[in-house]
């Protein structure tokens, strides 16, 4: 994945690593004293190590999905199309005849490894009651075939035969059929009936066109000709490119640009070339890029608190050699040499987790690939595209660099900080000074980047940008504060500085409803981090506080009490690390449990969605246009169900192109569907914008646009995949351009609403194009001919009517077109269910940041007890029980993790609660605001039960503390 | 008193024995000692370094395991108690003062001279006027609300003090209470212990290498290489002078 990111990701981490290979070769003393400290404490070492490996890891688990979902959708790809890089296809059979010989001569071209010509004729398939209404009937050469496709082809073997029929896998299954059955397809209204010769793999040229079956020549002019000239035989010419399979999709262009010269006036006469290799691979690409760009924006979050926790344990590490680093300032060791120290140490560090987390994220990846493979399974109607694991070098070259620089960073400007020691309050172990202020250069320039962010977060609230708007208000309120705590109380400075960083990031969607509306990932890892921080700073300065409440305990004789008070006061007072381990867990909880309510917030809108997806007709049923039901209305409402069905809405469709959607780069690919007057009678699809001036409701305007050609109806996504979500623009009242690829007519049309869910009219037809479009049937026929087909109708039920029963029958009754009858309410409900997978695979996949915070929160006890030797010794002397000592142990633990899990929970409902409400559709909708309790309880309790066992060795360890020995010496 | 007119032994150690065990070599820390201790004295424990001072201190007051012998407070046998029950027993009868204050950092004076209290399960108002009232008695009363890192050196000794006289143990032990202090510093403090004991009758032991202080107390025990080799005790009169 991102081979475009390696130079630059190696080139800034290998600097690094160079920088630090000189720094230990230029610098023998500090390359002795940081390798000696790698070696002195070997199991802390470990943890440091251990801490960092999930970032590199979630990174390169990341990288994998993405180039799982890649490759596996080329091998898909491949496996469908086999050699067939291009396709010629002509409106009619003379043409196609005509373009077969013009293109004959390419067969020399060195681009070009071979043409085979074939007819296709769309089907119904039947057998022993099992019907396939899209099925594809080729009439091939088998010898000529085998010979195109090469060793392995599945068409290799004898021609089945007149009579016979050699099917795909895919076919046989849906039709349940085997060698020696006999399959009847329904070819333009006349059935035929054909023995099945053989069943083969749909790879390749068998895998081409949807569920498959070939014939020798002649069985489709000896079994149907062309009715009307409407869905009669096509002729096609596949080309195969030199370079393979998998190579031969690099020359699609030069081979188009060949084919298109070699057609000459056909492509003006309908005659197209299509590349669609090409374009699936695109599309895999597309698809893999979306895939690890979603994992690494929800794992960045992880990411943010691996990094927390890296500076935490640098910043503890520091502490605790606070006193030989102070000797080594005092015998003259300049501060520089100290950095470069830590940096050596740090980058040891960073790349042992580097090449750990390596391992590690191709776990993770792993992981993730199979619950992806499941939820594909649970919603793809043929068990969804096959996930191979994949790998590239790319993507472990890109994940340990980013994993390593990420490390290298923290640790070099970690470093920097903590190298900042006052030599005499290391030596003496004294309390770092709090109250000194920066230097007056500092805090003027600061002041300086204070007025530089709020001149940027002026000007990005005014544009409405996501990430601007939360951001610079942000670090202009951070870099005001050195200014601030020169006149006021330091407390009442960062107090009222994250108080109004928190409050603007809660309101800031509110103020400028429109943050989101690019779709940018980027502005809600930006709003988790600014709302979590800001929070963190307002708990951490005013602990004391919120500690008011819980007196009673805190003063409370026992031991419960005493464990209590000394469970509270070191988070207390160590401000740095309880906000670090506090951030971390905020970030990770806070994004876990918005991802809870924002799936609850979609789950509970299901009635909804199943009444904006049925528009009213619980129903939708498909034929093939070879075997269209002659007067739907009639026939669908007629015995054996009248009484039952109460109305139909016959939809037709054609492929298309669009131009001049705003917003869109390129002509959009889109599936025009045609209605009849009948689709506003029966039911009504709610429109989300609408053309006011052709009607004061949405009925008005569906009436009006069909009857209307001039006008259109989208769905909301039309574009967006080619474009990018956010960039395409169109609004009721513009307009754009509809093509028939294969006339080439062109016709503007006025957008007249845009559809609020547009289930009801995707997939329509034999050859989905894109996205739906709807329009008058009769000014879909006047464009595009021939090529608009009826195929499918929608069904209005009579009260009462279950549309299971309605819907199994149907299949029964006409079971010669192939019809499958599909229940709205079920897609729409598997539709959610597969959502709902994936937002607890999300869920799982941030669940590693978890595993930082819980380590984090292990690693800073551990470090506690080490420290606190001394205090434990003193407090059994005084009496403490061990008991008490761990209990206080597991109480602290306990705080933390709880402050920061209930601080990220309580951001989180309060964020989804103001997107909730600043959703105009959510709040049209009625639905009140769900809070999924069970979830975010059971979330909660086993993130407070995964800190507590995280911490319970080094809560073992301080009750075993014998005082004498720690009294005597404290390391 | 027993029958006899005699002041009741507080501590008996009995051939107390305390090996250190250091990669396979043995050092006997404590070999075989016996010592007595009575109500109301004030024992300075001297030596050389590596003499086992400490080590005695730790072993006698139950801090830390015995190798040999037996250690009876108050008639009670320290190591034949379950470590909870001899900590129980600790934070009743023993007050301790260390060299390096050893206050924890995070309670405020007054917080840390009340955990005793709170450990012997004084209500919490009770014991913070108790607490109040023991920095007063050792001059920080306007430090109570102090954290250590907030004190000098001195005061922080002395809300040591106060914390191990707090809950009236039967016996202080302090080891090298003066040695992080300057000579006025470590002058008021020793000048304190010995008013405690004359005028309030507590019995503290305390170990120390400077002949000064341990010239001051009323009893002083030598030690060399893990044994007793002297006994002194000195007429009450210059007791404290």
């Amino acid at each position: 994945m991102y081979p475009n990111l390696t130079p630059f990701l190696v080139g800034l981490g290998g600097a690094g690593l160079l920088l630090t290979v000189v720094l230990a070769v230029r610098g023998p003393l500090t390359r002795r004293l940081a390798l000696r400290q790698l070696n002195r404490r070997r199991a802390e070492a470990a943890l440091v190590v251990a801490g960092s490996v999930l970032g590199t890891a979630i990174i390169v688990g990341s990288l994998v999905v993405g180039d799982t979902l890649d490759q596996s959708f080329r091998q898909n790809a491949y496996r469908e199309l086999g050699v067939v890089d291009e396709v010629v296809s002509s409106p009619d059979p003379a043409q196609g005849e005509e373009a077969a010989r013009r293109l004959e001569p390419l067969r020399g071209d060195p681009a070009v490894d071979g043409l085979l010509t074939v007819r296709r004729h769309g089907a119904a398939a039947v057998s022993d009651g099992k019907g396939e209404p899209r099925a594809t009937l080729l009439e091939l050469d088998f010898a000529a075939a085998a010979s195109f496709e090469g060793p392995g082809s599945s068409l290799a073997g004898p021609a089945p035969g007149r009579g016979r029929v050699v099917l795909s896998d895919s076919l046989a299954g849906a039709v349940d059929a085997r060698a020696g059955d006999r399959v009847t397809f329904h070819l333009d209204g006349r059935p035929v009936t054909l023995e099945v010769a053989r069943v083969v793999p749909a790879r390749g040229l068998a895998g081409f066109g949807e569920h498959g079956a070939f014939v020798e020549p002649g069985t489709l002019s000896w079994v149907a000709g062309p009715v009307g000239g409407r869905a009669g035989p096509e002729t096609l010419t596949l080309v195969s490119n030199t370079g393979g399979v998998e190579g031969g999709a690099a020359a699609s262009d030069q081979v188009k640009a060949k084919l298109q010269a070699a057609l000459g006036p056909l492509g003006g006469q309908g005659t197209a070339v299509a590349t669609p290799k090409q374009e699936l691979l695109e599309e895999a690409e597309a698809i893999g890029g979306e895939f690890g760009a979603l994992f690494l924006f929800i794992g960045s979050f992880a990411i943010i608190a691996g990094v927390m926790l890296l500076v935490n344990v640098f910043v503890m590490l520091a502490e605790e050699r606070k006193g030989e680093l102070g000797m080594l300032r005092a015998v003259g060791l300049r501060r520089g040499r100290l950095i470069r120290g830590f940096v050596i140490e740090g980058t040891v560090y960073a790349l042992v987790a580097s090449a750990l987390g390596l391992v590690a994220g191709l776990g993770v990846g792993r992981a993730v690939i199979e619950v992806t493979a499941r939820i594909f399974a649970s919603f793809a109607t043929e068990g969804g595209p096959l996930l191979t694991f994949t790998v590239t070098p790319t993507s472990l070259v890109n994940g340990f660099a980013a994993g390593f620089l990420i490390a290298f960073l923290t640790v070099a400007l970690t470093s920097i900080r903590i190298s900042r020691v006052n030599i005499i309050a290391a030596i003496r172990d004294l309390p770092p000074g709090t109250g000194r202020p920066l230097k007056r250069r500092w805090v003027v320039l600061s002041s300086l980047v204070a007025a530089g962010f709020g001149a940027a977060a002026v000007v990005a609230i005014a544009g409405s940008q996501g990430v601007g708007t939360y951001l610079y208000p942000a670090l202009a309120a951070a870099a005001l504060c050195p200014l601030l705590v020169r006149v006021l109380p330091r407390r009442a400075v960062y107090t009222g500085a994250s108080l109004a960083v928190l409050g603007w990031g809660l309101v800031a969607n509110t103020v400028r409803p429109e943050l989101f509306d690019d779709g940018s990932t980027a502005t809600f890892v930006v709003l988790g981090v600014v709302l979590t921080f800001s929070a963190v700073l307002l708990v951490s300065q005013n602990q004391e506080l919120l500690l008011r409440l819980l007196r009673p305990v805190l003063a409370r004789p026992s031991a419960a009490g005493l464990s209590a008070r000394l469970a509270v006061a070191y988070p207390v007072a160590r401000r740095f690390r309880t906000g670090a381990t506090l951030s971390m867990y905020g970030l990770v909880v806070f994004t876990l449990v918005l991802i809870s309510v924002l799936g609850s917030v979609i789950d509970s809108g299901v009635d909804r969605a199943v009444a904006q997806a049925s528009g009213g007709y619980p129903l939708r049923v498909d034929y093939h246009p070879s075997a269209a039901i002659g007067d739907p209305a009639e026939r669908l409402m007629g015995q054996p169900f009248a009484g039952r069905v109460a109305g139909v809405a016959p939809l037709a469709s054609a492929e298309a192109e669009v131009l001049g959607v705003p917003g869109a780069a390129k002509a959009v690919p889109a599936t025009v569907v045609g209605a009849t007057p009948a689709l506003a009678d029966h039911g009504l699809f709610p429109l989300d914008a609408r053309l006011d001036r052709l009607g004061g409701d949405d009925r008005a305007v569906w009436r009006a646009v069909l009857a209307d050609p001039r006008y259109v109806i989208l769905d909301q996504y039309l574009g967006q995949e080619e474009s990018g979500m956010g960039s395409v623009t169109y609004r009721p009242g513009d307009t754009l351009t509809l093509v028939d690829p294969g006339s080439g007519r062109r016709e503007g049309k006025v957008i007249a609403g845009i559809l609020a869910d547009s289930t009801a009219f995707e997939a329509v037809g034999p050859e989905v194009a894109g996205s739906p479009l709807v329009m008058a049937a009769g000014g879909l026929g006047e464009q595009f001919g021939d090529r608009a087909r009826p195929s499918a109708a929608l069904l209005a039920l009579a009260p009462g009517v279950s549309d299971q029963a309605v819907a199994a029958d149907l299949q029964g009754e006409f079971l010669p077109q192939g019809l499958v009858a599909t229940r709205m309410r079920h897609l729409v409900e598997q539709d959610f269910a597969a959502n709902r997978s994936f937002f607890q695979l999300l869920q799982g996949f941030l669940a590693l940041g978890l595993v930082v915070g819980v380590a984090g929160l292990g690693v800073v006890m551990i470090r506690a007890v080490r420290e606190r030797r001394r205090t434990v010794g003193v407090l059994r002397a005084l009496g403490f029980p061990a008991a008490v000592v761990r209990r206080a142990f597991l109480l602290e633990s306990s705080f933390v993790a709880l402050e920061g899990i209930l601080l990220g929970t309580a951001l989180s409902i309060v964020t989804s609660y103001l997107l909730f409400r600043n959703d105009d559709d959510l709040q049209g909708s009625g639905v009140p605001f769900p809070i999924p309790w069970m979830n975010i309880t059971l979330l909660v309790a086993a993130t407070a039960l995964a800190s507590l066992a995280a911490t319970a060795w080094p809560a073992r360890q301080a009750a075993r503390i014998k005082p004498a020995v720690a009294l005597r010496n404290a390391d | 008193m027993n029958e006899n007119g005699q002041v009741e032994p507080l501590l008996v150690a009995e051939q107390v024995r305390k090996v250190y065990r250091t990669g396979g070599i043995e050092v006997e820390a404590l070999a075989g000692l016996d010592l007595v201790v009575r109500r109301g004295e004030l024992v300075a424990v001297m030596g050389p370094s590596g003499s086992g001072k400490t080590t005695l201190l730790n072993c006698l007051s139950g801090l830390d395991d015995i190798d040999g012998g037996r250690v009876l407070v108050e008639g009670q046998d320290l190591f034949a108690m379950s470590d909870a029950r001899r900590t129980s027993h600790r934070a009743r009868s023993m007050g301790f003062i260390f060299q390096a204050f050893n206050l924890i950092p995070v309670f405020s004076a007054a917080e840390n001279v009340e955990l005793p209290l709170l450990l012997n399960g004084v209500p919490a108002r009770k014991a913070r006027a108790t607490a109040t009232q023991m920095l007063e008695r050792v001059g920080l009363g306007h430090r109570t609300g102090h954290r250590p890192n907030q004190l000098s050196g001195g005061e922080q000794q002395r809300v040591t003090i106060a914390r191990a006289l707090a809950a009236r143990p039967a016996i202080v032990w302090a080891d090298e209470p003066t040695g992080n202090l300057d000579t006025s510093m470590a002058d008021q403090v020793v000048a304190l212990l010995h008013e405690l004991n004359r005028e309030e009758g507590q019995t503290i032991v305390l170990v120390t290498h400077d002949p000064a202080i341990g010239g001051s107390a009323g009893r002083v025990v030598r030690m060399r290489d893990g044994h007793l080799i002297g006994d002194e005790r000195r007429p009450l009169a210059s007791v404290g002078s």
